[in-house]
């Protein structure tokens, strides 16, 4: 890659990464605001446990899946990036968490095909549109780091940087915690994104797992419960 | 008298070599083989509806270690139900055994089904310990799958796999409860086990694939006390619901989510992916008030399904 090269995937990675990219994820708290009203997050060492636990989830579902999707878009496999799509909310469990992919996805397919003439993320939106595939936002993103030219580490870090800084831009809504608190958890949340990459990036979709089950029980508060400031 | 059938096939082999997470636990046990008779158990149920009507264990056939009795008819709110509890004659699951269990409720049948005691796995040194089971719902069939607690030890290495196959007209209630280890043996065994690995995904009989969950604890990788995993609590019950969505609407409205830290008890509840039911989650201290809420979880659905509640249980189990 030249050195211009290199410089425009900089970019394009900034530009994908940045918390005003308009795919809303603002709206967002992934569980958190039920976690501080329970007292269960309330000040910086809980709110980066919890961050870590979600980037870990993460990691080892969504980001597995954004890896695949930007290994078959370079192959020119279609199927396989709709396989991918419908495997991802097969292994959803939580409706809040699906309903968050689909809506995030769809915003970025729509925003992906203004930005490059790919015809397969055009079909790949012909087909969110008319129901064949789901449209989830790690699909989305692998599909347009990869017609961007940007790596596949780089993905998986912007996909990260994405989980982590949803969660702490609500903190600093809905916790007792400065802006210094949540630079600091991103700091060290970053160090570990390296080896979770390692391990994400030599699963296939059958390994992708997760067990979190205090996260799914505040998730499911949440979908219960009436507390609106973030979306559900 | 009906004659249960009692054919006898080949026990399948136990495969999980495709399972990454379990690629450390390869070396042949020097003492019985990997899948050696006795630790490759096999189990066949197969529920359905005699000439009257009455729902039966038509179809047995099993591999020790495991045996079921015949069914019974103890249920006293739905006197109907055939009740079987699964055993193993071994004690606990051990080093290289590989078990298959295949349950199928055919059109219109009902079904419960329970182990007669917690199961129990033990340390392992070499290899690890497998499950695979196909649990089968035709038309309108109905089953209840409760077994007693999972009690891993230190060391255990345990990985399942659970396919559910059910007619978008039947009913499965699949529930599992993992404890944390043995909690009061010695200074304490929580979390001190090598790896779970348990996965449950759900079909119809079409194979239109539904949805898949799977869970890969291992403690020296991430710590389950982490706030978000178990945090401090110690017993985890997962319980899938697969019915038809006006049932599922019904039960999730009944059913309340809540976290009671002075009870230490926590239960939540949402919606599986593709229409195909619910998923309810438990977290507790002690695995008592663990089965309560899975056994009111239980009722709640035969209610909105059968309308009729689960009886009380036994005052020994």
């Amino acid at each position: 890659m030249s050195e211009n090269d290199k410089m425009l995937s900089v970019m394009r990675l900034l530009q994908f990464t940045d918390s005003t990219f308009p795919v809303g994820t603002f709206s967002f708290s992934n569980g958190l605001e039920t976690a501080s009203f329970e007292n269960i997050v309330t000040d910086a060492p809980t709110l980066e446990a919890f961050v870590r636990s979600q980037a870990r989830q993460a990691a080892f579902s969504d980001g597995v899946v954004a890896i695949h999707v930007h290994r078959a878009f370079l192959k020119g496999d279609y199927d396989r990036v709709a396989e991918l799509d419908r495997y991802l909310l097969m292994f959803k469990m939580n409706a809040e968490a699906r309903l968050m992919i689909s809506r995030m996805g769809k915003k970025l397919a729509e925003l992906a095909v203004k930005l490059f003439d790919t015809p397969m993320i055009a079909r790949w939106l012909k087909d969110i549109k008319g129901g064949i595939v789901p449209g989830t936002y790690p699909v989305a993103q692998g599909l347009t780091f990869a017609a961007a030219g940007v790596g596949e580490r780089e993905l998986f870090c912007s996909h990260q940087y994405g989980i982590v800084n949803m969660v702490l831009s609500a903190a600093l809504r809905c916790v007792k915690v400065s802006h210094y608190d949540t630079q600091l958890i991103l700091e060290k949340l970053a160090d570990e994104v390296s080896a979770l990459y390692e391990e994400a990036s030599q699963m296939m979709p059958e390994d992708m797992n997760a067990f979190y089950p205090e996260l799914d029980i505040l998730a499911s508060l949440h979908e219960k419960g009436n507390m609106r400031m973030f979306m559900n | 008298m009906i004659e249960q059938i009692r054919e006898k096939t080949v026990a399948p082999d136990v495969d999980f070599s495709k399972a990454r997470e379990m690629g450390r636990y390869l070396t042949e046990p020097p003492t019985m083989y990997v899948g050696a008779p006795g630790k490759h158990g096999y189990l066949r149920l197969g529920f359905e509806l005699d000439k009257e009507g009455k729902s039966i264990l038509r179809d047995l056939d099993r591999r020790h270690p495991l045996i079921v009795q015949q069914e019974l008819y103890f249920d006293e709110e739905m006197p109907e139900l055939p009740c079987v509890y699964i055993l193993s004659s071994g004690g606990p699951n051990v080093d290289g055994d590989r078990y298959q269990q295949d349950i199928t409720v055919k059109k219109d049948a009902l079904a419960w089904v329970s182990t007669g005691a917690a199961t129990k796995l033990a340390e392992m040194k070499w290899n690890y310990s497998g499950l695979v089971q196909n649990i089968v719902l035709e038309e309108n069939a109905y089953l209840e799958f409760m077994p007693e607690p999972v009690y891993p030890c230190r060391h255990t290495r345990f990985i399942s796999d659970t396919r559910l196959c059910v007619d978008k007209t039947a009913t499965v209630f699949y529930s599992e409860i993992f404890m944390g280890g043995r909690k009061y043996f010695g200074e304490g065994e929580l979390f001190e086990y090598d790896i779970l690995s348990v996965c449950s995904h759900g079909e119809r009989p079409d194979g239109e694939q539904l949805f898949r969950e799977k869970f890969v604890i291992d403690p020296q990788i991430e710590n389950p006390r982490n706030l978000g995993v178990m945090g401090k609590f110690d017993v985890f019950a997962n319980v899938l619901v697969m019915t038809p969505p006006e049932n599922a609407d019904k039960i999730y409205e009944r059913t309340s989510a809540f976290l009671d830290k002075e009870r230490m008890l926590a239960a939540g509840i949402t919606r599986l992916p593709n229409d195909a039911g619910l998923l309810y989650k438990v977290l507790g201290m002690e695995p008592g008030p663990v089965k309560k809420l899975v056994r009111e979880f239980c009722s709640t659905v035969r209610q909105v399904v059968k309308g009729h509640p689960v009886p009380p249980e036994f005052p020994w189990r």
